[in-house]
Protein backbone atom coordinates (compact mmCIF):
# COMPACT_ATOMS: atom_id res chain seq x y z
CA UNK A 1 0.00 0.00 0.00
CA UNK A 2 3.08 2.01 1.04
CA UNK A 3 5.95 0.53 -0.86
CA UNK A 4 4.21 0.18 -4.43
CA UNK A 5 1.30 1.62 -5.98
CA UNK A 6 -2.03 1.14 -5.52
CA UNK A 7 -3.88 -1.10 -7.83
CA UNK A 8 -7.31 0.18 -7.46
CA UNK A 9 -9.88 -2.21 -9.31
CA UNK A 10 -7.69 -2.43 -12.45
CA UNK A 11 -7.67 -6.24 -14.21
CA UNK A 12 -4.86 -7.87 -13.26
CA UNK A 13 -1.81 -6.20 -15.26
CA UNK A 14 1.78 -7.82 -15.61
CA UNK A 15 3.10 -5.19 -13.07
CA UNK A 16 0.61 -6.75 -10.66
CA UNK A 17 1.61 -10.45 -11.31
CA UNK A 18 5.09 -9.42 -10.80
CA UNK A 19 5.11 -7.14 -7.54
CA UNK A 20 2.94 -10.51 -6.11
CA UNK A 21 5.65 -12.84 -7.17
CA UNK A 22 8.50 -10.48 -5.70
CA UNK A 23 6.34 -10.66 -2.79
CA UNK A 24 6.51 -14.22 -2.11
CA UNK A 25 10.13 -14.77 -3.22
CA UNK A 26 10.84 -12.28 0.23
CA UNK A 27 8.40 -13.77 2.17
CA UNK A 28 8.43 -17.29 1.88
CA UNK A 29 12.21 -17.80 2.55
CA UNK A 30 11.59 -15.28 5.54
CA UNK A 31 9.17 -17.43 6.42
CA UNK A 32 11.08 -20.60 6.19
CA UNK A 33 13.39 -19.57 8.57
CA UNK A 34 11.13 -19.01 11.06
CA UNK A 35 9.69 -22.18 10.45
CA UNK A 36 11.85 -24.47 10.34
CA UNK A 37 12.62 -24.74 13.76
CA UNK A 38 9.12 -26.20 13.94
CA UNK A 39 10.08 -28.23 11.25
CA UNK A 40 13.10 -29.90 12.26
CA UNK A 41 11.83 -30.70 16.16
CA UNK A 42 8.74 -32.40 14.21
CA UNK A 43 11.22 -34.34 12.27
CA UNK A 44 13.36 -35.59 14.62
CA UNK A 45 10.61 -36.58 16.96
CA UNK A 46 9.51 -38.91 14.44
CA UNK A 47 12.78 -40.82 13.64
CA UNK A 48 14.28 -44.27 14.47
CA UNK A 49 15.96 -43.95 17.37
CA UNK A 50 19.94 -43.39 17.03
CA UNK A 51 19.44 -42.14 13.12
CA UNK A 52 19.44 -38.66 14.31
CA UNK A 53 22.86 -37.82 13.27
CA UNK A 54 23.17 -38.93 9.68
CA UNK A 55 22.23 -38.41 6.59
CA UNK A 56 20.28 -35.35 7.77
CA UNK A 57 17.05 -34.25 6.10
CA UNK A 58 14.38 -31.83 7.01
CA UNK A 59 11.13 -33.45 5.83
CA UNK A 60 9.96 -36.66 7.82
CA UNK A 61 10.67 -39.67 5.50
CA UNK A 62 9.85 -42.15 8.53
CA UNK A 63 7.38 -42.02 11.07
CA UNK A 64 8.37 -43.45 14.44
CA UNK A 65 5.23 -42.81 15.83
CA UNK A 66 6.30 -44.90 19.07
CA UNK A 67 8.65 -42.17 20.15
CA UNK A 68 5.70 -40.00 21.51
CA UNK A 69 4.65 -43.48 23.25
CA UNK A 70 8.32 -43.98 24.87
CA UNK A 71 8.29 -40.13 26.19
CA UNK A 72 5.14 -40.57 27.58
CA UNK A 73 6.40 -43.61 29.33
CA UNK A 74 9.32 -41.86 30.30
CA UNK A 75 7.90 -38.99 32.07
CA UNK A 76 4.61 -38.41 33.61
CA UNK A 77 3.79 -35.92 30.73
CA UNK A 78 0.28 -36.64 31.29
CA UNK A 79 0.55 -35.92 35.11
CA UNK A 80 2.22 -32.62 34.05
CA UNK A 81 -0.25 -32.34 31.13
CA UNK A 82 -2.87 -32.63 33.95
CA UNK A 83 -1.22 -30.20 36.90
CA UNK A 84 -0.82 -27.45 33.89
CA UNK A 85 -4.63 -27.81 33.07
CA UNK A 86 -5.70 -27.36 36.46
CA UNK A 87 -3.59 -24.12 36.83
CA UNK A 88 -4.37 -22.81 33.88
CA UNK A 89 -8.12 -22.92 34.41
CA UNK A 90 -8.11 -22.08 37.85
CA UNK A 91 -5.98 -18.86 37.04
CA UNK A 92 -8.01 -18.09 34.07
CA UNK A 93 -11.62 -18.28 36.07
CA UNK A 94 -10.58 -16.24 38.92
CA UNK A 95 -9.36 -13.21 36.30
CA UNK A 96 -12.30 -13.14 34.43
CA UNK A 97 -14.37 -13.10 38.01
CA UNK A 98 -11.12 -10.71 39.79
CA UNK A 99 -10.20 -8.54 36.86
CA UNK A 100 -13.94 -8.03 35.64
CA UNK A 101 -14.84 -6.85 39.53
CA UNK A 102 -12.16 -4.67 39.46
CA UNK A 103 -12.52 -3.09 35.81
CA UNK A 104 -16.22 -2.26 37.36
CA UNK A 105 -15.55 -1.04 39.76
CA UNK A 106 -12.50 1.61 38.19
CA UNK A 107 -14.56 2.28 34.64
CA UNK A 108 -18.14 2.62 36.42
CA UNK A 109 -18.22 3.35 40.36
CA UNK A 110 -17.83 6.67 42.13
CA UNK A 111 -15.98 6.44 45.57
CA UNK A 112 -13.21 8.78 46.58
CA UNK A 113 -9.59 8.20 45.73
CA UNK A 114 -10.33 6.43 42.50
CA UNK A 115 -7.80 7.55 40.20
CA UNK A 116 -4.73 7.28 42.21
CA UNK A 117 -5.97 3.71 43.19
CA UNK A 118 -6.36 3.34 39.32
CA UNK A 119 -2.70 4.22 38.84
CA UNK A 120 -1.54 2.56 42.14
CA UNK A 121 -2.61 -0.44 40.22
CA UNK A 122 -1.01 0.24 37.03
CA UNK A 123 2.13 0.87 38.75
CA UNK A 124 2.29 -2.61 39.66
CA UNK A 125 3.05 -3.30 35.54
CA UNK A 126 6.22 -1.84 36.10
CA UNK A 127 7.71 -3.82 38.65
CA UNK A 128 8.97 -7.39 36.88
CA UNK A 129 8.55 -10.12 38.55
CA UNK A 130 12.15 -11.01 39.10
CA UNK A 131 12.00 -7.96 41.53
CA UNK A 132 9.52 -9.81 43.82
CA UNK A 133 10.33 -13.33 43.62
CA UNK A 134 12.53 -13.54 46.36
CA UNK A 135 9.57 -11.75 48.94
CA UNK A 136 6.94 -14.08 47.15
CA UNK A 137 9.41 -17.41 47.28
CA UNK A 138 9.26 -16.50 51.24
CA UNK A 139 5.76 -15.91 51.46
CA UNK A 140 5.02 -19.18 50.24
CA UNK A 141 7.36 -21.00 52.09
CA UNK A 142 6.21 -19.12 55.36
CA UNK A 143 2.77 -20.28 54.35
CA UNK A 144 3.95 -23.87 53.99
CA UNK A 145 2.49 -24.02 50.39
CA UNK A 146 5.91 -25.21 48.63
CA UNK A 147 4.46 -27.93 45.91
CA UNK A 148 1.04 -27.65 46.17
CA UNK A 149 -1.68 -26.01 43.67
CA UNK A 150 -2.09 -22.81 45.65
CA UNK A 151 1.06 -22.12 45.63
CA UNK A 152 0.96 -21.63 41.33
CA UNK A 153 -2.21 -20.32 41.44
CA UNK A 154 -3.18 -17.72 44.19
CA UNK A 155 -0.29 -15.41 43.63
CA UNK A 156 -2.01 -15.50 39.56
CA UNK A 157 -5.24 -14.89 40.81
CA UNK A 158 -5.42 -11.63 39.42
CA UNK A 159 -3.53 -8.84 38.24
CA UNK A 160 -3.09 -5.32 36.62
CA UNK A 161 -2.69 -5.74 32.96
CA UNK A 162 -6.11 -7.99 32.99
CA UNK A 163 -7.99 -5.37 35.07
CA UNK A 164 -6.57 -2.64 32.43
CA UNK A 165 -7.16 -4.65 29.39
CA UNK A 166 -10.88 -4.76 31.04
CA UNK A 167 -11.45 -1.32 32.16
CA UNK A 168 -10.51 -0.04 29.03
CA UNK A 169 -12.85 -2.04 27.15
CA UNK A 170 -15.60 -1.14 29.61
CA UNK A 171 -15.75 1.80 29.46
CA UNK A 172 -16.40 2.09 25.44
CA UNK A 173 -19.64 0.63 25.86
CA UNK A 174 -22.36 3.08 25.43
CA UNK A 175 -23.24 4.36 29.09
CA UNK A 176 -27.18 4.32 28.20
CA UNK A 177 -26.50 0.81 28.27
CA UNK A 178 -25.72 0.73 31.91
CA UNK A 179 -27.99 3.22 33.01
CA UNK A 180 -30.65 1.52 31.44
CA UNK A 181 -29.72 -1.93 33.50
CA UNK A 182 -29.77 0.01 36.49
CA UNK A 183 -33.37 1.39 36.38
CA UNK A 184 -34.84 -1.72 35.76
CA UNK A 185 -33.42 -2.73 39.20
CA UNK A 186 -29.97 -4.46 38.48
CA UNK A 187 -27.55 -4.70 41.32
CA UNK A 188 -24.24 -3.28 40.39
CA UNK A 189 -23.31 -6.83 40.11
CA UNK A 190 -26.29 -8.43 37.88
CA UNK A 191 -25.73 -5.37 35.40
CA UNK A 192 -21.84 -6.42 35.22
CA UNK A 193 -22.81 -10.01 34.39
CA UNK A 194 -25.70 -9.25 32.60
CA UNK A 195 -24.75 -6.51 30.43
CA UNK A 196 -21.38 -5.10 30.89
CA UNK A 197 -19.64 -8.81 30.33
CA UNK A 198 -21.64 -10.16 27.68
CA UNK A 199 -21.24 -6.64 25.78
CA UNK A 200 -17.13 -7.37 25.82
CA UNK A 201 -17.23 -10.88 25.34
CA UNK A 202 -14.45 -10.88 23.21
CA UNK A 203 -12.26 -8.74 25.29
CA UNK A 204 -12.69 -11.55 28.31
CA UNK A 205 -11.80 -14.14 25.61
CA UNK A 206 -9.12 -12.43 24.80
CA UNK A 207 -7.36 -11.59 28.66
CA UNK A 208 -8.10 -15.48 29.44
CA UNK A 209 -6.46 -16.04 26.30
CA UNK A 210 -3.65 -14.35 27.80
CA UNK A 211 -3.74 -15.93 30.73
CA UNK A 212 -3.79 -19.22 28.96
CA UNK A 213 -0.17 -18.62 27.38
CA UNK A 214 0.69 -17.40 31.05
CA UNK A 215 -0.03 -20.59 32.73
CA UNK A 216 1.20 -23.19 29.94
CA UNK A 217 4.69 -20.73 29.50
CA UNK A 218 5.37 -20.16 33.04
CA UNK A 219 8.79 -21.49 34.27
CA UNK A 220 10.90 -19.77 37.05
CA UNK A 221 8.02 -19.33 39.10
CA UNK A 222 7.19 -23.55 39.08
CA UNK A 223 10.65 -24.03 39.27
CA UNK A 224 11.02 -22.26 42.70
CA UNK A 225 7.71 -23.43 44.65
CA UNK A 226 6.50 -26.62 42.61
CA UNK A 227 9.30 -28.98 41.52
CA UNK A 228 8.48 -32.17 42.48
CA UNK A 229 7.36 -34.85 40.09
CA UNK A 230 4.22 -34.47 41.27
CA UNK A 231 3.23 -31.51 40.97
CA UNK A 232 5.33 -30.15 38.27
CA UNK A 233 4.06 -28.34 35.09
CA UNK A 234 4.48 -29.38 31.28
CA UNK A 235 7.46 -26.23 30.80
CA UNK A 236 9.55 -27.64 34.04
CA UNK A 237 8.46 -31.18 33.10
CA UNK A 238 10.16 -30.85 30.00
CA UNK A 239 13.25 -29.25 31.20
CA UNK A 240 13.67 -32.31 33.55
CA UNK A 241 12.86 -34.79 31.15
CA UNK A 242 15.21 -33.19 28.72
CA UNK A 243 18.15 -33.55 31.54
CA UNK A 244 17.25 -36.82 31.97
CA UNK A 245 17.01 -37.98 28.38
CA UNK A 246 20.02 -35.73 26.85
CA UNK A 247 21.25 -37.62 23.91
CA UNK A 248 17.83 -39.41 23.24
CA UNK A 249 16.87 -36.56 20.84
CA UNK A 250 14.36 -38.47 19.12
CA UNK A 251 12.24 -38.86 22.62
CA UNK A 252 13.51 -35.45 23.44
CA UNK A 253 11.60 -34.18 20.53
CA UNK A 254 8.64 -35.71 21.12
CA UNK A 255 8.53 -34.57 24.28
CA UNK A 256 8.89 -30.95 23.32
CA UNK A 257 6.30 -31.20 20.54
CA UNK A 258 4.21 -32.82 23.66
CA UNK A 259 4.76 -29.59 25.26
CA UNK A 260 4.25 -26.98 22.44
CA UNK A 261 1.25 -28.07 20.48
CA UNK A 262 -1.65 -26.80 22.84
CA UNK A 263 -0.70 -22.84 22.73
CA UNK A 264 0.09 -23.19 19.13
CA UNK A 265 -3.26 -25.02 18.13
CA UNK A 266 -5.38 -22.64 20.36
CA UNK A 267 -3.58 -19.32 18.84
CA UNK A 268 -3.87 -20.66 15.60
CA UNK A 269 -7.90 -20.91 16.26
CA UNK A 270 -8.01 -17.75 18.16
CA UNK A 271 -5.94 -15.77 15.98
CA UNK A 272 -7.72 -12.67 15.33
CA UNK A 273 -9.01 -11.65 19.08
CA UNK A 274 -5.69 -12.62 20.19
CA UNK A 275 -3.69 -10.17 17.48
CA UNK A 276 -6.52 -7.50 18.29
CA UNK A 277 -5.75 -7.69 21.89
CA UNK A 278 -2.63 -7.57 21.74
CA UNK A 279 -2.26 -4.31 19.46
CA UNK A 280 -5.36 -2.39 21.29
CA UNK A 281 -3.16 -3.02 24.23
CA UNK A 282 0.26 -2.54 23.71
CA UNK A 283 -0.86 0.46 21.96
CA UNK A 284 -2.21 1.62 24.49
CA UNK A 285 0.28 0.54 27.42
CA UNK B 1 -42.70 13.94 51.19
CA UNK B 2 -40.91 12.57 53.81
CA UNK B 3 -39.64 14.10 57.06
CA UNK B 4 -36.11 14.76 57.13
CA UNK B 5 -34.30 11.88 58.77
CA UNK B 6 -31.88 12.61 61.65
CA UNK B 7 -28.15 13.30 60.54
CA UNK B 8 -26.80 10.17 61.48
CA UNK B 9 -29.23 8.20 59.28
CA UNK B 10 -28.74 10.86 56.35
CA UNK B 11 -25.12 10.11 56.46
CA UNK B 12 -26.02 6.19 56.22
CA UNK B 13 -28.93 6.39 53.78
CA UNK B 14 -26.20 8.38 51.48
CA UNK B 15 -23.60 6.00 52.47
CA UNK B 16 -25.75 3.23 51.46
CA UNK B 17 -26.40 4.86 48.09
CA UNK B 18 -23.20 6.11 47.03
CA UNK B 19 -21.04 3.72 45.31
CA UNK B 20 -18.59 3.23 47.93
CA UNK B 21 -19.80 0.06 49.59
CA UNK B 22 -20.04 -1.70 45.94
CA UNK B 23 -16.32 -0.35 44.91
CA UNK B 24 -15.01 -1.39 48.14
CA UNK B 25 -16.69 -5.58 47.37
CA UNK B 26 -15.46 -5.36 44.14
CA UNK B 27 -11.98 -4.20 44.62
CA UNK B 28 -11.68 -5.93 47.54
CA UNK B 29 -10.25 -9.48 46.38
CA UNK B 30 -7.59 -7.68 44.09
CA UNK B 31 -6.48 -5.60 46.45
CA UNK B 32 -5.43 -8.47 48.58
CA UNK B 33 -3.84 -10.39 45.96
CA UNK B 34 -2.09 -7.28 44.75
CA UNK B 35 -1.48 -6.21 48.02
CA UNK B 36 0.24 -9.70 49.32
CA UNK B 37 1.90 -10.59 45.75
CA UNK B 38 3.01 -7.15 44.81
CA UNK B 39 3.05 -4.39 47.02
CA UNK B 40 4.12 -6.56 49.90
CA UNK B 41 6.95 -7.80 48.03
CA UNK B 42 8.44 -4.72 46.41
CA UNK B 43 8.10 -3.42 50.03
CA UNK B 44 10.21 -6.12 51.54
CA UNK B 45 12.69 -6.94 48.77
CA UNK B 46 13.74 -3.21 49.34
CA UNK B 47 14.14 -3.65 53.14
CA UNK B 48 15.59 -6.88 52.54
CA UNK B 49 18.44 -5.74 50.76
CA UNK B 50 19.71 -3.85 54.00
CA UNK B 51 20.01 -7.40 55.58
CA UNK B 52 22.71 -10.04 55.23
CA UNK B 53 20.95 -13.48 55.45
CA UNK B 54 22.39 -16.82 53.97
CA UNK B 55 20.86 -19.84 53.52
CA UNK B 56 17.68 -19.04 55.09
CA UNK B 57 18.91 -19.81 58.84
CA UNK B 58 17.18 -17.41 61.17
CA UNK B 59 20.07 -15.16 61.76
CA UNK B 60 19.64 -12.16 59.47
CA UNK B 61 21.64 -9.18 60.16
CA UNK B 62 21.59 -5.55 59.55
CA UNK B 63 23.94 -4.77 57.29
CA UNK B 64 23.24 -1.24 55.40
CA UNK B 65 24.14 -0.56 51.99
CA UNK B 66 27.23 -3.51 52.11
CA UNK B 67 25.25 -5.29 49.88
CA UNK B 68 25.28 -2.44 47.44
CA UNK B 69 28.33 -1.52 47.82
CA UNK B 70 29.92 -5.14 47.36
CA UNK B 71 27.73 -5.51 43.95
CA UNK B 72 29.12 -2.58 42.53
CA UNK B 73 32.43 -3.54 43.45
CA UNK B 74 31.64 -6.94 41.76
CA UNK B 75 33.18 -7.89 38.48
CA UNK B 76 30.81 -10.57 38.12
CA UNK B 77 27.81 -7.87 38.28
CA UNK B 78 29.46 -5.78 36.30
CA UNK B 79 29.88 -8.61 33.22
CA UNK B 80 26.13 -9.23 33.88
CA UNK B 81 24.87 -5.73 33.02
CA UNK B 82 27.49 -5.77 30.00
CA UNK B 83 26.01 -9.11 28.59
CA UNK B 84 22.24 -8.18 29.35
CA UNK B 85 23.22 -4.69 27.65
CA UNK B 86 24.89 -6.27 24.95
CA UNK B 87 21.87 -8.95 24.39
CA UNK B 88 19.29 -6.19 25.22
CA UNK B 89 20.86 -3.83 22.26
CA UNK B 90 21.19 -6.60 19.56
CA UNK B 91 17.82 -8.20 20.08
CA UNK B 92 15.99 -5.30 20.25
CA UNK B 93 17.67 -3.88 17.48
CA UNK B 94 17.21 -6.59 15.27
CA UNK B 95 13.84 -7.38 15.49
CA UNK B 96 12.92 -3.94 15.55
CA UNK B 97 14.18 -3.69 11.77
CA UNK B 98 13.35 -7.12 11.17
CA UNK B 99 9.69 -6.52 11.99
CA UNK B 100 9.65 -2.91 9.93
CA UNK B 101 11.00 -4.43 6.69
CA UNK B 102 8.49 -7.71 7.30
CA UNK B 103 5.31 -5.44 7.82
CA UNK B 104 5.78 -3.35 5.27
CA UNK B 105 5.50 -6.44 2.69
CA UNK B 106 2.94 -7.65 4.76
CA UNK B 107 0.96 -4.02 4.41
CA UNK B 108 1.03 -5.12 0.17
CA UNK B 109 -2.07 -4.73 -1.05
CA UNK B 110 -0.95 -7.34 -3.45
CA UNK B 111 -0.14 -9.66 -0.96
CA UNK B 112 -2.11 -13.02 -0.76
CA UNK B 113 -3.23 -14.12 2.22
CA UNK B 114 -2.13 -12.12 4.77
CA UNK B 115 -3.61 -13.40 7.69
CA UNK B 116 -1.76 -16.89 6.72
CA UNK B 117 1.86 -14.93 6.76
CA UNK B 118 0.97 -12.73 9.92
CA UNK B 119 0.25 -15.89 12.04
CA UNK B 120 3.63 -17.45 10.53
CA UNK B 121 5.57 -14.89 11.73
CA UNK B 122 4.00 -14.64 15.07
CA UNK B 123 4.33 -18.08 16.06
CA UNK B 124 7.46 -18.09 17.82
CA UNK B 125 6.05 -15.50 20.41
CA UNK B 126 2.72 -18.10 21.55
CA UNK B 127 5.47 -20.92 21.55
CA UNK B 128 6.65 -21.79 24.84
CA UNK B 129 10.67 -20.80 25.55
CA UNK B 130 11.85 -23.90 27.37
CA UNK B 131 10.53 -26.13 24.46
CA UNK B 132 12.10 -23.23 22.11
CA UNK B 133 15.17 -23.70 23.44
CA UNK B 134 15.43 -27.41 23.74
CA UNK B 135 14.81 -26.86 19.57
CA UNK B 136 17.90 -24.85 20.13
CA UNK B 137 19.87 -27.29 21.68
CA UNK B 138 18.95 -29.72 18.66
CA UNK B 139 19.39 -27.03 15.64
CA UNK B 140 23.16 -25.82 17.49
CA UNK B 141 24.24 -29.39 18.10
CA UNK B 142 27.90 -29.50 17.22
CA UNK B 143 27.49 -32.89 15.72
CA UNK B 144 23.95 -33.39 13.77
CA UNK B 145 22.69 -30.02 14.31
CA UNK B 146 20.96 -28.44 11.24
CA UNK B 147 22.84 -25.37 11.63
CA UNK B 148 26.16 -27.03 11.61
CA UNK B 149 25.01 -29.63 8.66
CA UNK B 150 24.14 -26.16 6.23
CA UNK B 151 28.11 -24.63 7.40
CA UNK B 152 29.23 -27.92 6.21
CA UNK B 153 27.72 -28.21 3.37
CA UNK B 154 28.93 -24.49 2.15
CA UNK B 155 32.41 -25.87 2.89
CA UNK B 156 32.53 -23.94 6.55
CA UNK B 157 33.32 -25.11 10.15
CA UNK B 158 30.92 -26.15 12.48
CA UNK B 159 30.78 -24.42 16.08
CA UNK B 160 30.02 -26.10 19.18
CA UNK B 161 27.95 -22.69 19.65
CA UNK B 162 26.54 -22.98 23.03
CA UNK B 163 30.00 -24.05 24.75
CA UNK B 164 32.31 -21.58 22.56
CA UNK B 165 32.86 -18.21 24.93
CA UNK B 166 32.38 -15.78 21.63
CA UNK B 167 29.45 -17.66 19.98
CA UNK B 168 27.42 -18.57 23.01
CA UNK B 169 26.19 -14.91 23.14
CA UNK B 170 24.89 -14.78 19.68
CA UNK B 171 23.27 -18.13 19.82
CA UNK B 172 21.07 -17.09 22.85
CA UNK B 173 20.37 -13.71 21.39
CA UNK B 174 19.56 -15.70 17.78
CA UNK B 175 16.26 -17.18 20.11
CA UNK B 176 15.74 -14.10 21.27
CA UNK B 177 15.46 -12.12 17.89
CA UNK B 178 13.03 -15.24 16.79
CA UNK B 179 10.60 -14.54 19.58
CA UNK B 180 10.19 -10.97 19.75
CA UNK B 181 9.91 -10.64 15.91
CA UNK B 182 6.32 -11.83 15.49
CA UNK B 183 5.58 -9.20 18.24
CA UNK B 184 7.23 -5.99 16.84
CA UNK B 185 6.16 -7.30 13.16
CA UNK B 186 2.54 -7.16 14.41
CA UNK B 187 2.42 -3.56 16.38
CA UNK B 188 4.54 -2.23 13.32
CA UNK B 189 1.94 -3.68 10.44
CA UNK B 190 -1.29 -2.42 13.22
CA UNK B 191 0.93 1.06 12.73
CA UNK B 192 1.00 0.92 9.04
CA UNK B 193 -2.73 -0.08 8.45
CA UNK B 194 -3.83 2.98 10.25
CA UNK B 195 -1.37 5.71 8.39
CA UNK B 196 -3.86 7.93 6.07
CA UNK B 197 -3.04 7.04 2.70
CA UNK B 198 -3.42 11.15 1.73
CA UNK B 199 0.97 11.06 2.56
CA UNK B 200 1.65 8.61 -0.14
CA UNK B 201 -0.73 10.09 -2.63
CA UNK B 202 1.07 13.45 -2.61
CA UNK B 203 4.33 11.78 -2.38
CA UNK B 204 3.50 9.69 -5.45
CA UNK B 205 2.91 13.39 -7.17
CA UNK B 206 6.00 14.46 -6.41
CA UNK B 207 7.48 11.44 -7.70
CA UNK B 208 9.13 9.82 -4.55
CA UNK B 209 10.25 6.53 -5.03
CA UNK B 210 9.14 3.19 -3.16
CA UNK B 211 12.35 3.65 -0.81
CA UNK B 212 12.74 7.40 -0.37
CA UNK B 213 9.16 7.38 0.36
CA UNK B 214 9.86 4.32 3.02
CA UNK B 215 12.80 6.53 4.27
CA UNK B 216 10.79 10.03 4.27
CA UNK B 217 7.43 9.23 5.34
CA UNK B 218 6.62 5.52 6.79
CA UNK B 219 9.42 6.10 9.31
CA UNK B 220 8.61 9.02 10.82
CA UNK B 221 4.87 8.48 10.55
CA UNK B 222 5.75 5.27 12.81
CA UNK B 223 8.39 7.26 15.18
CA UNK B 224 5.90 7.06 17.92
CA UNK B 225 5.12 3.06 17.42
CA UNK B 226 8.71 2.90 17.16
CA UNK B 227 9.67 4.32 20.61
CA UNK B 228 6.94 2.32 22.04
CA UNK B 229 8.80 -0.84 20.85
CA UNK B 230 12.00 0.20 21.52
CA UNK B 231 11.16 0.69 25.59
CA UNK B 232 9.07 -2.46 25.55
CA UNK B 233 11.82 -4.64 23.81
CA UNK B 234 14.65 -3.03 26.44
CA UNK B 235 12.31 -4.23 29.68
CA UNK B 236 11.84 -7.70 27.74
CA UNK B 237 15.31 -8.30 26.91
CA UNK B 238 17.09 -6.80 30.51
CA UNK B 239 14.38 -9.29 32.27
CA UNK B 240 15.38 -12.58 30.22
CA UNK B 241 16.12 -15.92 31.77
CA UNK B 242 14.39 -18.69 30.93
CA UNK B 243 15.99 -19.17 27.36
CA UNK B 244 19.40 -18.46 29.35
CA UNK B 245 18.82 -21.37 32.07
CA UNK B 246 18.43 -23.68 29.88
CA UNK B 247 20.57 -23.15 27.35
CA UNK B 248 23.54 -22.28 29.31
CA UNK B 249 22.79 -21.97 32.72
CA UNK B 250 24.88 -18.32 32.04
CA UNK B 251 27.64 -20.48 30.75
CA UNK B 252 30.44 -20.75 29.59
CA UNK B 253 32.23 -19.27 32.13
CA UNK B 254 29.89 -16.11 32.66
CA UNK B 255 29.54 -15.58 28.85
CA UNK B 256 26.29 -15.86 29.02
CA UNK B 257 25.23 -14.66 32.62
CA UNK B 258 22.94 -12.04 32.17
CA UNK B 259 21.63 -10.18 35.03
CA UNK B 260 18.56 -12.35 35.60
CA UNK B 261 20.52 -15.15 36.07
CA UNK B 262 23.09 -13.43 37.93
CA UNK B 263 20.09 -12.84 40.42
CA UNK B 264 18.92 -16.25 40.69
CA UNK B 265 22.22 -18.11 40.93
CA UNK B 266 22.81 -15.56 43.97
CA UNK B 267 19.42 -15.69 45.32
CA UNK B 268 18.68 -19.54 44.79
CA UNK B 269 21.55 -21.86 44.37
CA UNK B 270 23.72 -19.56 47.09
CA UNK B 271 20.79 -18.46 48.76
CA UNK B 272 22.66 -15.35 49.45
CA UNK B 273 18.87 -13.50 50.51
CA UNK B 274 20.06 -9.99 51.23
CA UNK B 275 22.72 -9.92 48.01
CA UNK B 276 19.77 -11.39 46.09
CA UNK B 277 17.57 -8.44 47.29
CA UNK B 278 19.79 -5.72 46.20
CA UNK B 279 20.45 -7.84 42.50
CA UNK B 280 16.16 -7.45 42.46
CA UNK B 281 16.46 -3.80 43.67
CA UNK B 282 18.84 -2.73 41.08
CA UNK B 283 16.44 -4.65 38.46
CA UNK B 284 13.21 -2.90 39.35
CA UNK B 285 15.13 0.37 39.69
CA UNK B 286 16.11 -0.18 36.01
CA UNK B 287 12.80 -1.24 34.74
CA UNK B 288 11.66 1.18 36.48
CA UNK B 289 13.27 4.00 34.89
CA UNK B 290 12.57 2.70 31.35
CA UNK B 291 8.66 2.41 31.95
CA UNK B 292 8.45 5.91 33.06
CA UNK B 293 10.75 6.83 30.34
CA UNK B 294 8.14 4.76 28.11
CA UNK B 295 4.99 7.60 29.40
CA UNK B 296 7.26 10.61 28.59
CA UNK B 297 8.45 9.80 25.65
CA UNK B 298 5.01 8.35 24.19
CA UNK B 299 3.72 12.10 25.07
CA UNK B 300 6.55 13.90 23.42
CA UNK B 301 6.41 11.83 20.74
CA UNK B 302 2.39 12.37 20.33
CA UNK B 303 2.89 16.00 20.95
CA UNK B 304 5.21 16.55 18.06
CA UNK B 305 3.63 15.01 15.50
CA UNK B 306 0.49 16.69 15.87
CA UNK B 307 1.60 19.66 14.48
Amino acid sequence: MNLLRRPGAEPVTPRKVRITLILALILIPAAFVVLVPYLWMFTTSLKVRGTTGLPPYLFPNVFEFGNYLKAWQAAPFLRYYLNTTIVAISIIASRVVLASLAAYAFAFLRFPGRNLLFLLFLGTMMIPFQATIIPSYLIIRDLQWFNTFQALIVPRMVDAFSIFLLRQAFISIPRDYLDAARLDGCSHWQALWKVVVPLNSSSVVTMGLFAFLFAWNDYLWPLLVANSEQMRTIQLGLQVFAGRYQTEWTYMMAGTVTATLLPLILFLAAQRSFISGLTRSGLKG
Amino acid sequence: MQVRSTDSHNWLTRLRRSDIPTALLFLLPSLVILGVFNFYPIAGVFRLSFFKWDNLSPAKTFIGLDNFIRLFQSERFWNSLKVTAEYTLVVTAVSLLLGLVLAVFLNNRMLLGKSFWRSMFFLPVVTPTVAAAMVWILLFNPGFGLVNVVLRALGLDGLNWLADKTWALPTVMSLGIWRRLGFTLILYLAALQSLSKEYYESAEIDGANALQRFLHITVPLLRSTTIMLIILGVIDSFLVFDQVMVLTRGGPDDATEVIGMFMYLNSFSLFKLGYGAAISVVMFVVVAVFTLMQWRFVGFGSAEEAE
